[in-house]
C-alpha cells in the first residue's frame, strides 16, 4: 500500500495511505491531508488512483504544487518523490511504484470505469491516437560501457564520410540494406542482410553469422571501403 | 492459390533474460496466409496453456473453414465473421479449461490476428499484443491495446510520453478465457506489396522503443528471418524483462482470389 510521509522543516507530522481513488490536499477541512497554511489553497492537489499508477494533479491551487522541486500539473507518481505544498512537503512510499522495477505478470482487470475518475482539466478527448510509448525509460537504450563506434570511408561512394554508430542498427550498403552494424552491450557486431555478396572484414568474408568488430578493422560491403575505429 | 509465394513470414519466441518460462505462443501458415501471437498469463505455466490453446484452436478453425472452400465475400464480410467465431471459439474453450481445472484457474491471453486474403489483410486482436505495418520506411501501429494504459492516455489521464514511467504495462483490458464472451476488434487493410507486418507481444514493445523498431523493419527489410531475430535480440540487450515474440510478413507480391469457373469448380481455397 502507497502511502504519504507528511513533513515540515525536517519533523516527520504523519503518515497517511493511499487508500482511495481520490485522495485531495488542501487547507479544506474536507480534505484527506488536510494542512493549515495559507501558502496551500483550499484544494491544492489530487492523487489518483489508477490500476496502479498514482498521479499528482495540481488543482490550479495559487502557489503550485512541486515534484523533487519541479513545477507539476499532472503526473505519476515514482518511488521516493517528494512532493512540496507549500512549506511542507510529502513524500511518496511505494514500493511498486519503481521506475526500474521488472514487469508484474500480466494480469487481467476489467475495463475500469471512467465515470468515477472525474479529472478536472483532462481533454475528454485525450490524445486518440494508437501508438502509445511503453518501452521503459530505463530500457530505451542499450547501457553500453564500451567507447562510441565510428566508420569511416576509406573506399568507394562512401570516401571521407564518417558515420557514427550510436543508434542500435546503422544499414551499410544499398538502400534495404547489404549489411547492418549493431550496437550490442558486449560491443559492435556486422551482419549479412541481403545480395549474394557477403561482407569481407580484413580480406575475409563473413558468410551468414554476425560477426563482432575489433578496433580498425577494415569492412567491405558492395564496392564501398570502411574502417570501423573506437573513438 | 496458395499464398507461400506471395509472402514471406518468420517467426521467433524467446523467454527473454528474466522468466523462467516462455508464455507466448506463434503459429502461422504460410498456405493459408494466417499468423496468431497470443500471450499468456495466469498460474503455474497455465498461461502457457492458454496461449496454446488459443493458437492452436484458432489457427485449426481458420484451416477447417478455408479447406472446405470458402469463396468471395459476397457482400457479407467473409474474413471478419471467420475470425470473429474463431476467437469466440478459442474463448469459449479457454474460458470452460480454466474453470474445470483448479491448476488452469484464471487463466487467459490475448491475441493479435492477421489473415492475409484476396489482397487485404484482415485484423483482430484482444488485449495487448501489437499489429504494426512498415510502409514506405514509416511504421504505424494499427492495433490499438486494450490496456488501463491505453485507457489513460485517451482520457488524458496521462499523455503518450508519459506512458513510459507508469505502472500499468502489465494490465489488460480484455482477455481470451477470462469472460464468457469477448469483444474482438477486427478491422480491413489493403495489403500492398512492399508492405511488412509485423506482430509482437509486450515483450519486445515494451523493451524496444517504436523508433528503433522501425529502424530494424526499414535496415534489414530485404530478410525477414534475420529480422526477427534481429528484433528478439535487440529485446534481450535492452533487459529482456518479458517473453518476446515476434512474427513478420512481408507481402511480395499481389495475391487476388482466383474469380470465374475453375475457383468455384475447385474450391477458390485461400
Amino acid at each position: 500500500m502507497a502511502k504519504l510521509v507528511l513533513s515540515m522543516n525536517g519533523s516527520v507530522l504523519g503518515n497517511y495511505f493511499l487508500e482511495k481513488e481520490r485522495f485531495t490536499i488542501g487547507r479544506k477541512p474536507a480534505c484527506d491531508i488536510q494542512i493549515n497554511d495559507q501558502g496551500v489553497s483550499k484544494e491544492h492537489a489530487v492523487i489518483l488512483t489508477v490500476g496502479n499508477d498514482q498521479i499528482l494533479e495540481d488543482l490550479g491551487s495559487t502557489n503550485g504544487t512541486q515534484i523533487n522541486g519541479q513545477g507539476a500539473k499532472r503526473q505519476i507518481l515514482q518511488n521516493g518523490d517528494v512532493i512540496e505544498v507549500g512549506r511542507y512537503r510529502l513524500k511518496y512510499v511505494n514500493q511498486k511504484a519503481m521506475p526500474d522495477m521488472d514487469f508484474d505478470k500480466t494480469l487481467m482487470i476489467p475495463a475500469f470505469d471512467r465515470t468515477k475518475l472525474s479529472v478536472e482539466g483532462a481533454e475528454k478527448t485525450g490524445e486518440d491516437t494508437a501508438s502509445i510509448s511503453t518501452a521503459v525509460a530505463n530500457a530505451r537504450n542499450v547501457k553500453t560501457v564500451f567507447p562510441l563506434g565510428v566508420v569511416r570511408g576509406i573506399g568507394g561512394a562512401v570516401m571521407g564520410r564518417e558515420i557514427e554508430l550510436v543508434r542500435a542498427i546503422t544499414p551499410l550498403g544499398k538502400p534495404g540494406g547489404s549489411a547492418i552494424i549493431s550496437r550490442r552491450p558486449g560491443g559492435y557486431y556486422i551482419t549479412h542482410v541481403a545480395g549474394k555478396k557477403y561482407p569481407v572484414v580484413n580480406g575475409k568474408s563473413i558468410g551468414e553469422a554476425p560477426l563482432a568488430l575489433d578496433n580498425l578493422d577494415q569492412i567491405e560491403v558492395g564496392a564501398d571501403k570502411l574502417q570501423f575505429y573506437l573513438r | 492459390m496458395k499464398l507461400r509465394h506471395a509472402l514471406t513470414i518468420s517467426c521467433a519466441t524467446d523467454a527473454g533474460l528474466v522468466r523462467n518460462f516462455n508464455e507466448d505462443s506463434v503459429v502461422a501458415d504460410n498456405d493459408f496466409g494466417v499468423v496468431i501471437l497470443a500471450d499468456g498469463m495466469g498460474g503455474y505455466k497455465a498461461g502457457d496453456v492458454a496461449s496454446g490453446m488459443a493458437t492452436m484452436i484458432i489457427g485449426n478453425e481458420l484451416k477447417e473453414k478455408f479447406g472446405k472452400g470458402v469463396g468471395r465475400s459476397n457482400g457479407v464480410d467473409l474474413e471478419t465473421e471467420l475470425l470473429r467465431d474463431a476467437v469466440t471459439r478459442a474463448n469459449t474453450a479457454i474460458h470452460h479449461a480454466a474453470h474445470n481445472k483448479s491448476q488452469f484457474q484464471g487463466m487467459g491471453t490475448t491475441v493479435v490476428i492477421t489473415l492475409f486474403r484476396d489482397n487485404v489483410v484482415t485484423i483482430a486482436h484482444a488485449g495487448d499484443s501489437r499489429l504494426y505495418r512498415l510502409r514506405n520506411d514509416k511504421l504505424e501501429q494499427l492495433t490499438m491495446d486494450h490496456s488501463l494504459l491505453q485507457e489513460q492516455v485517451q482520457l488524458g489521464l496521462i499523455t503518450a510520453e508519459d506512458a513510459r514511467v507508469s505502472h500499468n504495462r502489465n494490465l489488460v483490458t480484455r482477455a481470451l478465457g477470462v469472460n464468457q464472451t469477448i469483444a474482438v476488434d477486427i478491422r480491413q487493410e489493403r495489403a500492398l506489396p512492399g508492405d511488412i507486418y509485423l506482430l509482437c507481444s509486450d515483450g519486445l514493445n515494451d523493451m524496444v522503443d517504436d523508433a528503433d523498431i522501425e529502424l530494424a523493419m526499414v535496415s534489414i527489410k530485404e530478410n525477414i528471418p534475420l529480422l526477427v531475430q534481429q528484433l528478439v535480440t535487440m529485446a534481450n540487450d535492452n533487459g529482456g524483462h518479458d517473453n518476446i515474440s515476434v512474427a513478420a510478413i512481408k507481402v511480395e507480391k499481389p495475391f487476388p482470389l482466383r474469380t470465374g469457373f475453375f475457383a468455384r469448380w475447385f474450391g477458390a481455397a485461400a
